[in-house]
């Protein structure tokens, strides 16, 4: 192992620190560093060690060059890298085959690799040295530094950077109450958790007449995603044992414990080759270099026990008994291991020792914040960009941990909450953001600091799931001696299970909280003191989420399974049963699959042609392959209706009920008409315009929607009970208080958003410039409208797409641009529109901002435009284009229609008609869907701004509801139902061949040709065995559930 | 099974029949049989004269320790705070379904036994499964069956 002599005296050790130190200094061999801790291990660094000396081997520079295998270097992100010294270049994420390059290149010829630096992920900057690279900038590596620069299995490569400098400092003249007023000096409080302050500790053990004395390293680490001592114990083990060694010296103890949990084989194998090694120098024992302070390490290692990491189970699991704490006081400092004065400290404690012995107490207490002094080893992982442990001082802000050092979160998702002091602890929400990180400042803001986990949490994790995973880990891990502990972790977990089930109720939240105050008071160790603290802190932050759960039934985050059921079903803004249908089509029930999707629908074939299908979004099939083709499927079942002349024919209604009014025939308003009459009231449509459909007849072009579609699925509409009047326009042909005088009982305003915006720049009134809404209003009812042969069009969203595709289907019309300010990712244009449109020949252009119209005898014969690039973030969340100076350019054209936006025309509302609201946009209650007047409803796009169909018509279902309520004189509560199936359908077994498959069908279009200069519908549908294979493919996420597990049977 | 007393002896001698050595003593004759055989449990109880129900006590509150015989493999999927958010319980759900069985359980061929821990500290790789001493990192649902395939080859743990 090593060649070092036996060390006697104090003069041996200092020359062996010495020569070790000379030794490395004049070996100016470069070094490759390479990361192989357990992550780095199972990542593969030992496969890429082994690559890298094959590749020195037949380099012959095997004796050229030094590898050094060392333990965890803190970027976890980054496994397996490598630093190569002495100029300090970090490759990262290496793959054992680029060993050859490394060896040849980098080592040979001095060329660096520039696919192995680090890229910072929004720049695409690469940083070349590890100082550089924004993980490490703000991080101060006082204690996990040291890992980078030994092979923990090596006891000179510790010597070689002055390690056990400071034992040797402390056995040649330092009296023992002289390192207690050192540690006492310098501020240090326990890093496992409590944060007691070390020194204090350390004094009241030595002032104890009891011998012996023992010191215990805690390692027990048992937070979940903690692992900072997993990596010091590793990588450094030397480090924590001179801590000890100086500890034991102070307090006059002749045994050390070292307490490591089970699941840390690397860490207990190195520690014990360290202790060995110490061993083999002289340097435990008896009269240890001659100084008369005898000491001796000994291994025992934890068998599985959270609460084994409380210090007075820990020692109870020492004494070989079961690992139940007892009660406190006496401390483990007047009475601990076998009865005697202890002091028990966390590895990361016991390895900032060195340091403080060697720079002085008040050097370390020259960083941190005035009660917390010195650095925290933080593992900061979750849902973050630079997974990690990072090392900073104290009184570094949340945003500065989580952003400029963790890189922000994956996926450009936003930050929610961030859990740190793990089961112990609490979270804490993005309003905390600025938070200094210290131990008073956590305790105040309902968390701790504990063991220094920081869980990051983004809009994908569910709170109240949060605090259930802690609760059962808790209940689990109680040891069961306190009767508050044991049942009120059990019975805590078992509340909020049910409200994570969508079976909970207001008053569980009192409950919780009441238990929360009960286990806390009663419970006589830390376990079941702070166990109720993740339950607590998500209360105090996220009150909400709880709140939707027992209320709305509903899981935001898209997490809690019951809750959930089919995502596609639950996401529905109208809850189409989609599992549903899809099973049935998969057995080829098309009939039973046709009524499913009717009974929650009354505009199902415009839905299957132009929904937005926020169903795909959330399919489960498509976090690992293409979602389902859920509006395929839905296309074809009503296809195939139509061809086979099924017809849906629900429960004839009596329409014996009071008159109801709604202005606009649109999605919302035909919607809403639909379900009153359905339940038996007698709804009227006024319509303004000469056609009813509102965007779907007038905004919509027929080669998304055909019109005989739309006037077949209004003509069931009407035949369901609804009267529909056209050319009746609000304000001058009816007005609200005219319907409630002619006997009217509620009125729905339904009016959408059909007037256009203007953009503000100069040119915008001439000739040749026309807005999307009113183009594509003529277009859809015949009206003759005449573009150029060039056509501009202004915007990114469906209706710039609409009108675009529209225009170059028109007689005269040869080359039509589309121009955007942003990128295509950001365009809010329907992606499969977008691509429909270029496959057409239609010419987007992207980061282009249009500022004059340029015009000859006042008509638009050109546009100017300014190049754009992308900025900082938006409130939208978008980046913000920021144009280009000078970057201005002209494109001819004939002309131009600007599609940027759309807003509601609610000018029909007077003051005196009491109807509040926000700029355009009509005000609605929330839950009531009620406007400010009492009896008048709203909803749509006239409450939204432009929107989705579907919205829309979710929008017209809730008004229906509430408006019974309102005329029944029922409360005006909304009901809220736990997403299920009306009926479960038997999965369906998968051919052999299929199951693996994850990609979509290409589903049939008209070919470019065919679609040339017509409005012939583009998409042709799926043809019957298209349709049954991706049926096949619904992973059926509503047989999930508790409930479907019940009533299928079925085994999990 | 039939326990041999001279490995179990071993055990003992090794520790020096310390009762302070009792948890260190188990593990060892765990890492021999793959679980504590009952007579195991009499032999050490009455080596170092502590009541049978004491070493029961503590065989059974220590997770790492089992009293039921385990498979030729042992499938542990992490169950910690970071793996949970990156979807652990999905995958132990897939292993679930997969090997018909429930954490703690052995398949009837003695293949497989499953098993769940609170964190193994490597959360930058999770979700992570560890099967017998080896570490699967960003497990997916789609990988476990590749996972299980591998082992099944296998006839003695990697």
């Amino acid at each position: 192992m090593s060649s070092l002599p036996v060390l006697r005296k104090t003069r041996d050790l200092k020359k062996a620190i010495a020569e070790a130190k000379r030794r490395r200094a004049e070996d100016k061999r470069p070094v490759l560093t390479v990361s192989a801790g357990t992550c780095g291990r199972a990542r593969g660094s030992l496969k890429v060690i082994a690559a890298l000396q094959k590749s020195l081997k037949s380099a012959k520079m095997e004796s050229k060059v030094r590898v050094r295998v060392t333990g965890c270097h803190g970027f976890c992100e980054a496994e397996p890298n490598i630093i190569l010294q002495p100029q300090d270049l970090f490759y990262q994420k290496v793959d054992p085959g680029r060993a050859g390059d490394i060896v040849l290149q980098t080592l040979k010829k001095k060329k660096v690799l520039d696919d192995l630096l680090y890229r910072d992920p929004a720049t695409g900057a690469a940083a070349a040295q590890e100082a550089e690279i924004p993980f490490y900038k703000k991080q101060k590596r006082m204690v996990l530094g040291d890992n980078a620069l030994i092979d923990p299995t090596k006891v000179e490569d510790y010597l070689a950077i002055g390690g056990y400098g400071s034992l040797l400092k402390v056995l040649t003249g330092m009296a023992p109450e002289a390192v207690i007023a050192e540690v006492k000096s310098s501020g240090l409080r326990g890093r496992g958790g409590a944060g007691f302050p070390t020194g204090r500790k350390w004094e009241v053990a030595r002032q104890q007449k009891a011998s012996p004395k023992y010191i215990i390293c805690n390692a027990d680490e048992g937070d979940p995603g903690a692992y900072m001592d997993r990596s010091l114990l590793e990588g450094n083990p030397h480090r924590v044992l001179e801590g000890m060694m100086i500890g034991a010296y102070a307090l006059g103890a002749r045994e050390g414990v070292i307490y490591v949990r089970d699941e840390y084989p690397l860490a207990v194998e190195n520690v014990t080759l360290a202790i060995e090694a110490l061993r083999g120098l002289g340097l435990l024992g008896e009269n240890i270099l001659g100084t008369g302070f005898d000491f001796d390490f000994k291994i025992a290692k934890g068998a599985g026990a959270f609460v084994c990491g409380e210090e007075t189970a820990l020692i109870a699991s020492v004494e070989g008994r079961v690992g139940e704490p007892r009660q406190r006081p006496p401390f483990p400092a007047v009475k601990g291991l076998w009865g005697k004065p202890t002091v028990i400290n966390n590895v990361e404690t016991w390895g900032n020792i060195p340091l403080i012995v060697a720079q002085g107490g008040a050097a370390f207490a020259s960083v941190g914040t005035a009660g917390s002094k010195g650095t925290k080893i933080f593992s900061l992982v979750g849902k973050i960009n630079n997974t990690g442990l990072v090392e900073v001082p104290m009184g570094i802000t949340l945003r500065e941990i989580i952003y400029d050092i963790g890189g922000g979160i994956p996926g450009d998702k936003k930050f929610k909450a961030v859990q740190t002091g793990g089961p112990s602890g609490g979270c804490l929400p993005a309003s905390k953001i600025d938070l200094p990180i210290d131990y008073e400042s956590l305790a105040a803001a309902g968390s701790i600091m504990g063991s220094g986990g920081m869980i990051v949490m983004d809009e994908s994790t569910c709170m109240v799931d949060v605090a259930r995973y802690f609760l059962n880990f808790l209940r689990d891990e109680s040891c069961g001696k306190c009767l508050s502990c044991r049942e009120g972790t059990q019975r805590m977990y078992e509340i909020v299970s049910r409200i994570a089930e969508g079976k909970g109720v207001e008053a569980d939240l009192v409950l919780l909280e009441e238990l929360a105050v009960a286990v806390k008071d009663a419970s006589m160790c830390g376990l079941g003191q702070t166990a109720a603290n993740p339950v607590l802190s998500t209360l105090k932050y996220f009150k909400g989420e709880y709140r939707s759960h027992i209320r709305r039934k509903k899981c935001p985050a898209l997490v809690c399974k019951e809750v959930v059921s089919s995502p596609c079903q639950y996401v529905c803004p109208i809850g189409q049963e989609a599992s549903t249908y899809i099973a049935l089509v998969s057995q080829g029930q098309y009939e039973e699959a046709y009524k499913v999707i009717l009974k929650d629908n009354p505009l199902p074939s415009v839905c299957a042609r132009v929904c937005h299908h926020p169903c795909e979004k959330s399919c489960r099939a498509g976090e690992s392959g293409d979602p389902v083709s859920i509006r395929a499927i839905k296309r074809f079942v009503l296809d195939w209706a139509e061809a086979n002349g099924v017809r849906y024919r629900p429960e004839p209604v009596r329409q014996n009920k009071e008159k109801i009014a709604i202005i606009g025939s649109g999605p919302s308003g035909l919607t809403a008409a639909y379900f009153l009459a359905r339940k038996g009231y007698r709804p009227t449509v006024y319509e303004a315009l000469p056609t009813a459909g509102g965007m779907l007849a007038v905004g919509i072009p027929d080669h998304r929607l055909p019109k005989d579609v739309l006037d077949r699925e209004v003509e069931m509409i009407k035949a369901a009970g609804v009267a529909i009047k056209t050319g009746q326009v609000l304000g001058r042909d009816v007005t609200i208080d005219g319907l409630f005088r002619d006997g009217y009982k509620a009125v729905f305003c339904a009016t959408g958003a059909g007037k256009s915006l203007a953009m503000g720049i100069p040119g915008e009134e001439a000739e040749g410039v026309l807005h999307s809404l009113e183009y594509l209003r003529e277009v859809n009812l015949g009206q003759a409208v005449q573009v150029g042969r060039r056509v501009c069009i202004v915007g990114g969203g469906n209706s710039a797409i609409d009108a675009a595709r529209a225009a170059h289907r028109q007689p005269g019309c040869q080359k039509v641009s589309i121009l955007y300010r942003r990128t295509k990712a950001e365009m809010p244009a329907l992606a499969e529109e977008v691509d429909a449109a270029i496959d057409e020949g239609i010419d987007i252009q992207f980061l282009v901002a249009p500022i004059k119209v340029i015009t000859a005898y006042g008509k638009a014969t050109a546009i100017e435009c300014l190049r754009m690039k992308l900025g900082d973030k938006d409130a939208s969340g978008r980046r913000r284009p920021v144009p280009i100076e000078g970057s201005n350019f002209t494109l001819p054209l004939d002309t131009l229609i600007l599609a940027i936006s759309e807003r509601p025309d609610t000018s029909y509302i007077g003051e005196g008609d009491e109807i509040r609201r926000v700029e355009e946009n009509i005000h609605i209650d929330d839950e009531t869907a009620m406007t400010t007047r009492a009896g008048v409803f709203a909803g749509g796009d006239a409450v939204t701004g432009p929107n989705t169909v579907v919205e829309a018509m979710a929008a017209g279902k809730t008004a229906a509801e509430m408006i019974e309520k309102y005329v029944r004189g029922l409360p005006m509560q909304r009901d809220y139902w736990l997403t299920r199936p009306s009926v479960y359908v038997p999965a369906v077994a998968v051919p052999e061949r299929e199951a693996g498959e994850v990609k979509r069908p290409k589903i049939p279009h008209l070919s470019l040709a065919q679609r040339r200069k017509n409005f012939r519908e583009v998409e042709l549908g799926m043809s019957e065995p298209q349709a049954c294979r991706e049926a096949r493919r619904c992973l059926r996420c509503d047989l999930e559930t508790a409930d479907a597990k019940a009533a299928i049977g079925a085994k999990p | 099974m039939d326990v041999q007393t001279d490995r179990v002896t071993a055990a003992l001698l090794k520790h020096k029949s310390q009762k302070k050595a009792l948890i260190a003593i188990l593990q060892d004759i765990q890492a021999e049989y793959n679980y504590l055989p009952p007579d195991a449990l009499r032999a050490v109880a009455r080596s170092l004269s502590i009541p049978l129900i004491d070493v029961i006590g503590v065989a059974t509150f220590y997770r790492a320790f089992s009293l039921k015989p385990r498979g030729r493999h042992l499938v542990t999927v992490c169950q910690g705070t970071a793996c949970h958010i990156r979807g652990g319980p999905k995958i132990l759900e897939e292993f679930e379904r997969k090997l018909a069985v429930k954490p703690g359980e052995t398949t009837p061929d003695n293949q497989f036994t499953l098993e769940t821990v609170a964190c193994l500290g490597c959360c930058a790789i999770g979700p992570v499964v560890i099967v017998d001493k080896d570490y699967h990192a960003h497990t997916t649902t789609l990988k476990v069956d590749g996972i299980l395939k591998r082992y099944r080859k296998t006839r003695r743990p990697s």
